[in-house]
């Protein structure tokens, strides 16, 4: 029982961060339906930074994020204004996942490029800290990492739900033509929306990295679980994407018990069948999917 | 436009074919058969991608093993040129290179690459060609199992074999302190999940039961669930089936559960010199097998040990040793046939005096059976006082073994 | 004309082994072909409807592995097993291809790469049936004494005798009833569906066909090279390749993957020579992709046809256009 409580707890600490990490993926489908296949390598880019950031300067990891969220909030809006911007409306679906996809393996090239391909893991004196919950041991990072989701998530929702911005962009995201002629510089919210998106993964990043080892080719093992969460939360539903990833971190955690690593690993790819069979629209929201 | 699109098709076909048959920098061989010319060695090896650190720690062992050579005058007084390709860790590419080595760059002789997985096709490429084919790092069963009668590992023991002596020393204890119960994680990797079925075979035989059996795929990174398992079943035993990575995010996890074994060994990570930085003063008392040591008073030990140490200002590590011992496997082979070049007379002539012979090596003599197994076993370590030392078998060990491990 | 250089090109392809000048350089040429010969294979589905997969390195991976496990587990002689291997898979691609066909754009390429990723899954952890992470052995379909350049130029030429047929395949597909559909389905899908083209029925049977010739294709392969290992064979990147390859030379030619698959297997093969062992490769890779996508979407040879009528003296005044290049605008 106390086995199958402590995977409850792992489970929904570890669905917090997939929520994190998925969290970016929405937003670039929601204002561009754009499928970034170069998420998962700028979370690992993030990672190497705050890796970079720690050793270099004996400081926490959570400072980088002053240096990271912002920059990469700039390349967000490079991506989207350089690259994406540029791909024919007809074929933008098609054709951005393979653009994102290139992105990708430029990002990996170069991280192998520069840090080699060692494994790294940031040196923390608190990585084996622990606390007691409810007879569960929590460790002290993956706290810090489901609070870092939460902060993350939280501040999206509030801005998203708040202020003008947030208000164009959802209006963008809803409904493109109609945002234009209601007056919103939909250009500039989509290159916003690009940069928001890769700023969680700046966070993101920093959170996967303070408990579990990184190494260039890490993207990889990320890009099929991320992808499996949006579509059984819907496309470009920041709100069910976040309850998907929930709901299958936990279930992932508590299949391992019985069926082990490998075949829990196919718990995602699962529901993503059942969920284009049964919903292809997504479970959670997002009436976008319908048509795309 | 249809006209010019036939005549195209054409000039690409013809356009090709100059390509082709023209480029790819093969030089042609020099040296020849019973040439002056320097032996030229060829290896492809991991040095991008998955494989890469212990891929360049096999670079550096060799290398280190041809300036040796030829501070020494050569082989049959001719000199020795290493010709290295990346593999990127890549199957289809490490057959393709060796392809390349053997036809287009003339090799004499070749040595093995890195990883239980780029050895098997390499070794089919070898095989097919006649050559000689000695590895540093292809320990696992199904190596052997392949009908490759030109393959020879060049290291103690296979991986099931590994931690023979841990068994040895386990099953010996007094039935008090014994262990009882034992949990097994192992990356789905040939060589990694040898080792650790190896033990797991001895110990289950002796009684030690099992109590959580773990594989998990090669890309995982989060080990809550698996470290969760064996602190459940608070097993007296924790044994790791891992190469680097796996095995420092899996003892983090079960610090992470106060999770406090009796005795804890963990396969190649431990011996890796960024393992101390990544874990911390926790390393205490854990284990690993090694199929090397820099202090082994082997006759040529000393002499590597102290080369290499002039050549890197470090004392060299078990991927190091590895090639430095292929290179000394080939060598005595060469010096036995009197030949070195390419021809079916001259491998055959290496492979047959190698299945018959023993080989003094800086990891102990070596002999092979006719797989090309190697029949010895690794040495047992274990962190003591915070250095990595020693401690199985007793005619070997420079500390005693720490029974039961202290608290990480 | 055009005969003549179908002529040249089937010479090239008979006469290449001869040619080249030593057995590295002949299997280098077998990897190219395979590559043209999967590169087609994807072009079937990537080209007519204009859905895009990366992940068709699983009918790849199914096809070799497929053909592994006929001849060992079942004892059938090699090239029946190559082609029960492949009718295999394309039964296994209809259900994939329901689920996924059912989606449009994005979620059909999640899906095409969870494929590829749950088949990994699978086959590296089903070790009893797969040989698991140990990988398989292939036997080979050749008896010993047909030494290993002999066997480089057999297999060039069957993969070539199944290039020929899967180019075939092509021009009258390309040219049926069932073709114009397909390519109705590429433009503008729900027009198609009005027009009365039976939309997702001709998508399937593209998707199928598609799914068949990849895994003769990965079969073939697996009998040329004797070795799978689930991490290479279920490999997005090795997916990738065939749509980078497809693209480069143009997905609605039928030599675009041929001349793709040329283009690409040659620069990876002297990149390698000239700059060895970083990552740049990949680099390379991800810029050249990106290059194609953003300037190139209708790949080399559109570019040059449109170069080479540009610079020809004597244009009529008023130019044909066909629909497809009026879309395009």
């Amino acid at each position: 029982m106390s086995l199958v409580f402590q995977s409850l707890v792992l489970g929904v600490l570890m669905g917090g961060l997939y929520a994190l990490l998925a969290a970016g993926l929405t937003l670039y489908f929601g204002v561009m339906r754009v499928v970034m296949i170069a998420h998962a390598a700028f979370l690992v880019l993030a990672a190497y930074l705050a890796w970079a950031f720690t050793v270099g300067t004996g400081l926490d990891p959570m400072l980088s994020l002053v240096v990271t969220v912002p920059l990469f909030f700039a390349v967000g809006v490079g991506v989207q204004r350089l690259l994406v911007a540029r791909l024919r409306p007809a074929t933008m679906t098609m054709m951005s996942v393979l653009l994102t996809f290139a992105v990708a393996l430029a990002v990996e090239g170069a991280l192998g490029l520069v840090f080699t391909g060692t494994h790294r893991r940031l040196p923390l004196s608190y990585a084996g800290a622990r606390l007691e919950l409810f007879g569960a041991s929590v460790a002290l990072v993956k706290l810090i990492a489901f609070g870092l989701a939460v902060v993350t998530l939280a501040g999206l929702h509030v801005l998203l739900k708040v202020t003008r911005f947030g208000q164009a962009l959802r209006a963008t995201m809803q409904h493109r033509e109609a945002a234009r002629l209601l007056g919103v510089d939909t250009d500039r919210v989509a290159g916003y929306g690009f940069g928001l998106g890769l700023a969680t993964a700046a966070v993101g990043g920093t959170a996967l990295a303070l408990d579990a080892t990184i190494y260039p080719s890490l993207h990889w093992a990320w890009i099929g679980p991320l992808m499996a969460i949006i579509v059984v939360g819907g496309l470009g539903s920041v709100g069910g994407a976040a309850i998907a990833a929930l709901l299958l971190g936990v279930g992932q955690n508590l299949l391992q018990l019985p069926l082990g690593t490998t075949w829990a690993q196919t718990f995602f790819y699962a529901a993503l069948f059942v969920t284009l069979i049964l919903r292809p629209q997504g479970f959670f929201g997002g009436r976008l999917a319908q048509r795309f | 436009m249809d006209i010019a699109h036939g005549l195209r098709i054409g000039a690409l076909g013809a356009t090709v074919a100059l390509l082709v048959s023209g480029c790819f920098g093969g030089r042609p061989a020099e040296g020849g058969a019973g040439g002056d010319g320097p032996i030229r060695v060829g290896v492809s090896l991991p040095l991008t991608g998955d494989f890469s650190e212990p891929g360049k720690g096999v670079q550096r062992g060799y290398e280190a093993w041809a300036k040796h050579v030829y501070e020494n005058g050569g082989l049959l007084g001719r000199q020795v040129e290493l010709i290295v390709l990346d593999d990127q860790s890549n199957a289809d590419r490490v057959a393709a290179d060796y392809e390349k080595l053997i036809n287009s760059d003339g090799v004499d002789l070749v040595f093995g690459p890195f990883s239980t997985r780029l050895v098997i096709p390499a070794a089919q490429v070898a095989r097919d060609y006649g050559f000689l084919f000695v590895e540093p790092a292809g320990a696992a069963r199904e190596v052997f199992e392949q009908g490759f009668d030109n393959l020879f590992y060049a290291a103690p023991a296979i991986a099931q074999d590994h931690y023979d002596h841990l068994a040895e020393a386990i099953t010996a204890m007094p039935e008090a302190t014994r262990p009882k119960t034992a949990a097994y994680a192992a990356m789905d990797d040939p060589f990694a999940q040898g080792t650790a079925n190896g033990l797991k075979e001895k110990l289950a035989a002796a009684g030690i039961r099992t109590v959580v059996d773990e594989v998990y795929p090669p890309n995982t990174t989060d080990f809550g669930s698996i470290a969760a398992k064996i602190a459940d079943s608070r097993a007296d035993v924790v044994v790791g089936g891992t190469q680097y990575q796996d095995a420092v995010n899996l003892i983090v996890a079960l610090r992470q559960l106060n999770y406090q074994p009796k005795l804890a060994a963990f396969s190649t990570a431990p011996t890796n010199p960024e393992f101390p930085k990544a874990i911390g003063a926790q390393t205490e008392g854990i284990l690993s097998p090694t199929g090397y040591t820099p202090e082994a008073d082997y006759p040529s030990n000393k002499e590597f040990v102290d080369f290499y140490a002039r050549e890197h200002g470090a004392a060299p590590t078990e991927d190091e040793a590895n090639a430095w011992t292929t290179g000394q496997v080939v060598a005595a082979a060469v010096t036995a046939a009197g030949c070195a070049d390419p021809s079916k007379e001259c491998q055959r002539k290496m492979i047959d005096w190698l299945h018959a012979n023993e080989v003094r090596t800086v990891v102990g003599p070596l002999r092979w059976d006719s797989a090309g197994r190697p029949q010895g076993a690794h040495l047992i370590q274990q962190y003591v006082g915070g250095e990595i030392r020693i401690v199985l078998p007793a005619e070997a060990k420079e500390a005693e073994l720490v029974y039961p491990k202290p608290a990480w | 004309m055009k005969a003549v250089g179908l002529v040249v090109l089937a010479a090239f392809l008979v006469a290449f082994p001869s040619l080249a000048s030593d057995p590295f350089v002949l299997s280098v040429g077998v990897v190219i072909a395979s590559y043209a010969v999967l590169a087609t294979g994807w072009n079937f589905v990537g080209g007519f409807t204009g859905y895009i997969s990366l992940g068709h390195a699983a009918y790849s991976g199914l096809g070799g592995y497929a053909t592994g496990l006929l001849i060992l587990r079942a004892g059938l002689n090699p090239w029946v097993a190559l082609v029960v291997g492949a009718l295999v898979v394309a039964v296994l691609a209809v259900p994939v291809g329901i689920a996924a066909l059912r989606v449009r754009g994005a979620s059909f390429v999640i899906v095409s790469i969870a494929v590829v990723l749950v088949l990994l899954l699978v086959f590296q952890s089903w070790g009893s049936v797969t040989g698991g992470s140990d990988g398989l052995r292939v036997p080979r379909p050749f008896d010993a004494d047909v030494l290993r350049p002999e066997q480089h130029q057999r297999f060039f030429h069957l993969h070539a005798v199944l290039l020929g047929v899967m180019l075939l395949c092509w021009w009258v597909i390309d040219r049926s009833r069932f073709g114009m559909g397909l390519k109705a389905i590429r433009e503008d899908e729900d027009k198609a569906r009005s027009l009365g083209v039976p939309t997702v029925r001709y998508k399937l049977a593209a998707f199928v066909v598609s799914a068949f010739f990849t895994a003769l294709g990965g079969g073939l392969y697996a009998l040329w090279f004797g070795f799978l290992d689930p991490i290479f064979q279920f490999s997005i990147l090795v997916g990738s390749n065939m749509v980078l390859m497809s693209l480069l030379g143009g997905v609605r030619s039928l030599f675009g993957p041929l001349v793709g698959a040329v283009v690409v297997g040659y620069a990876t093969e002297f990149s390698k020579a000239q700059y060895g062992d970083t990552q740049l490769h990949l680099v390379a890779m991800g810029v050249l992709l990106a290059v194609v996508v953003l300037f190139l979407p209708d790949g080399i040879i559109p570019a040059l046809r449109g170069l080479v009528a540009r610079l020809r003296p004597g244009q009529a005044s008023i130019r044909e256009v066909t629909q497809e290049e009026l879309v395009r605008r």
